[in-house]
């Protein structure tokens, strides 16, 4: 008995060393992207001035670097490890392989808030009204959905369908507005919906970095619910997992999260629900490893997508929502190929 | 021609330029947008927006010509008014370089030849003075124009680097493949323009009476985190230009100011103001009213 209980023993702390192995790779990963991110750039610093830059609190080098490459390449790490991150708690939740931080219409959302903040407020000049006004419009989105089951009862076909069709709403509230727009107006819209990391400065930093990280402690204590509600609404019931409250506080924070996420940036699809896709066919659906590993592979990806953007075709930038699919899509098709066994 | 139906703002402007408003039936739904401007016009029949016009609403005037920009609305348009015994006529009257031709294409429809040789020659006079000056220009200043979107330059086939080009300024982004590329922060800062232009979309600018919102972005631009790096933005030559004189027929204004801008001893005798006053005055007939640049 004892030999063969201490034999599971062995092979569980195998396993979670190798999940644990994958995120230190990641993150190492992580770090070198981060480097050549900074490195990379119209002014041609090479890589260890770049770092020493850094550190140099003078010249144009340090300014550019500073105020400039840092930014951008922490955003990019905020955005890609934010909506990695919601991905996962969505697809935990609504337990659909399709749901993304997208599925309760956050992005149309935001766009509408975007198209009312360019349209409407041409003459309210500040930086923040486009965002204020994506952000606004995103949570609306997710709380009116939050509503309807709080009527109906969480379910997941209830809010993937009300999702679905709230996302129809904005959608169309959001091509009213464009039709009704001058050139220049839908012109702007249409760049907007592209995502930039160009508008990243440490001010925006700041106020996206606390909507995307506070939130990451108080998912991660629930890991081990996420878990359980994967063997169904009424097993983790069974199990002592209050369902309602942990589907609604989580769906609160991941929706804070994506909102922070886009408006900054624009819209970046597809990362969001594939980040998590990626992670589960190499490490398991353990969501103690899963969302932590999905954050660093959303991270990973967007940050290469926006080096790669910026250097491919420089100095004319590939927009990052654009990007992202380009170098997200033929490696998630290359995992879904290798893949032998079911992992969803 | 007996009856019109135009659904650009930018050829309501020709036809009141050419005397001909009152053959006007029908106006895009703008129109009334701007009532300041169009202190007539705007009572007129609407047919909808300039990209997707009522075509029911136009039948039922039964103008003899309807007229739209070349490329929007749709072929579609000729399909649908054609059965009516409705001509599509497309005209532009954006582009520099063939304004004046299309004046004079108009005028001679509209029997309004005189009318429209007097647009046509103004207009080209003024071109001209600002070409003959600058033409004995060895070295052209470096310009960045940015679109109305942050961080998006106006490439080769922007009508910001046609007018660049007419003002004597050597646009930064010229030699893109694109028209309104995105582009690094870092690259204007490595670039080092001379001089750098905003295009700023703000709505109707006739009716606007304080120059606030032009002012404030003009800020947010020389605050731009590592700019104060740029030559431009150090030696305070960042100017905002409202979207009215961007493009269509006042784009003489808006490359007045930018020539002004870029040479400021050779157009010391040039005033974009007056030139703005006398097209207003002149050919639309109305006074001069509100805010278009900043400084």
């Amino acid at each position: 008995m004892n030999t063969e209980s201490s034999d599971i023993h062995k092979e569980y702390r195998n396993l979670t060393g190798k999940k644990t192995a994958f995120i230190i790779l990641l993150f190492i990963l992580l770090l070198f992207s981060a480097i050549i991110g900074i490195s990379k750039g119209a002014l041609s610093i090479g890589m260890f001035d770049s770092i020493k830059a850094i550190f140099k609190d003078s010249g144009t080098a340090h300014a550019i670097v500073w105020k400039l490459r840092l930014p951008r390449v922490i955003m990019a790490i905020l955005v890609g490890g934010g909506l990695g991150f919601a991905g996962t708690v969505f697809q935990a939740v609504l337990k659909n392989p399709l749901a993304s931080p997208y599925t309760l219409g956050i992005a149309s959302g935001a766009g509408f808030g975007a198209v009312v903040a360019i349209l409407f407020g041409s003459g309210i000049a500040s930086e923040y009204l486009v965002p204020g006004f994506a952000f606004f419009f995103a949570l609306t989105s997710s709380f009116f959905i939050l509503g309807i089951s709080g009527i109906k009862g969480p379910s997941s076909e209830t809010m993937i369908l009300a999702g679905i069709a709230t996302m129809f709403l904005f959608s169309s509230l959001t091509s009213f507005f464009q039709y009704m727009g001058t050139m220049e107006q839908v012109h702007e819209v249409v760049f907007w919906f592209f995502g930039s990391l160009s508008r990243a400065g440490w001010k925006e930093i700041g106020l996206a970095g606390a909507m995307i990280l506070l939130p990451f402690p108080f998912i991660m204590k629930m890991s081990w619910d996420f878990n359980l509600l994967s063997a169904g609404d009424e097993a983790a019931k069974a199990l002592g997992v209050n369902v309602k409250r942990i589907k609604i506080t989580s769906i609160i924070l991941a929706s804070l999260i994506t909102s922070g996420v886009i408006c900054f940036t624009g819209i970046i699809g597809f990362i969001g629900l594939v980040a998590p896709h990626i992670c589960r066919m190499l490490i398991g659906s353990d969501h103690r490893f899963l969302l932590p590993a999905s954050a660093l592979t959303g991270a990973v990806v967007v940050l290469a997508a926006d080096t790669l953007g910026r250097t491919l075709w420089a100095p004319q930038v590939i927009p990052i929502g654009i990007m992202t699919s380009f170098i997200g899509v033929p490696f998630f098709f290359y995992l879904l190929m290798k893949k032998t066994k079911e992992y969803w | 021609m007996k009856k019109l139906v135009i659904l650009t703002s930018d050829a309501l402007e020709i036809i009141r330029a050419l005397n001909a408003a009152e053959l006007v039936a029908g106006v895009n739904s703008g129109t009334e947008e701007n009532p300041l401007f169009w202190p007539k016009l705007k009572d007129l029949p609407k047919v909808g927006r300039w990209n997707g016009p009522n075509y029911e609403l136009i039948a039922g005037l039964n103008p003899d010509l309807v007229i739209g920009y070349a490329g929007r609305p749709g072929p579609e348009m000729e399909k649908k008014l054609s059965p009516f015994g409705i001509t599509v006529l497309r005209l532009n009257f954006y582009k520099i370089k063939t304004l004046a031709k299309e004046v004079k294409i108009l005028g001679s429809i509209l029997k309004k030849e005189k009318e429209a040789k007097e647009f046509a020659d103004w207009y080209q006079q003024k071109i001209e003075l600002i070409q003959d000056r600058i033409r004995k220009i060895d070295k052209l200043p470096n310009v960045y124009i940015e679109s109305y979107t942050d961080y998006h330059s106006t490439g080769p086939g922007s009508g910001a680097d046609e007018m660049c080009a007419y003002a004597g300024g050597h646009n930064i982004s010229s030699g893109f493949a694109i028209p309104y590329p995105e582009v690094t922060p870092e690259w204007v800062v490595a670039k080092n323009p001379d001089i750098i232009v905003k295009a700023a979309s703000i709505g109707r600018c006739y009716q606007i009476p304080k120059p606030d919102k032009l002012k404030n972005i003009r800020t947010g631009i020389i605050k731009r985190p590592a700019w104060d790096n740029i030559s431009a933005v150090r030696k305070g030559k960042v100017y905002v230009l409202a979207n009215d004189i961007w493009t269509g027929p006042m784009a003489i204004v808006g490359i007045s100011y930018m020539a002004k801008w870029f040479h400021p001893a050779l157009f010391k005798d040039i005033d974009p103001v007056l030139i703005h006053k006398e097209y207003l005055k002149k050919f639309q007939k109305i006074k001069y009213s509100g805010v278009y640049v900043y400084p």
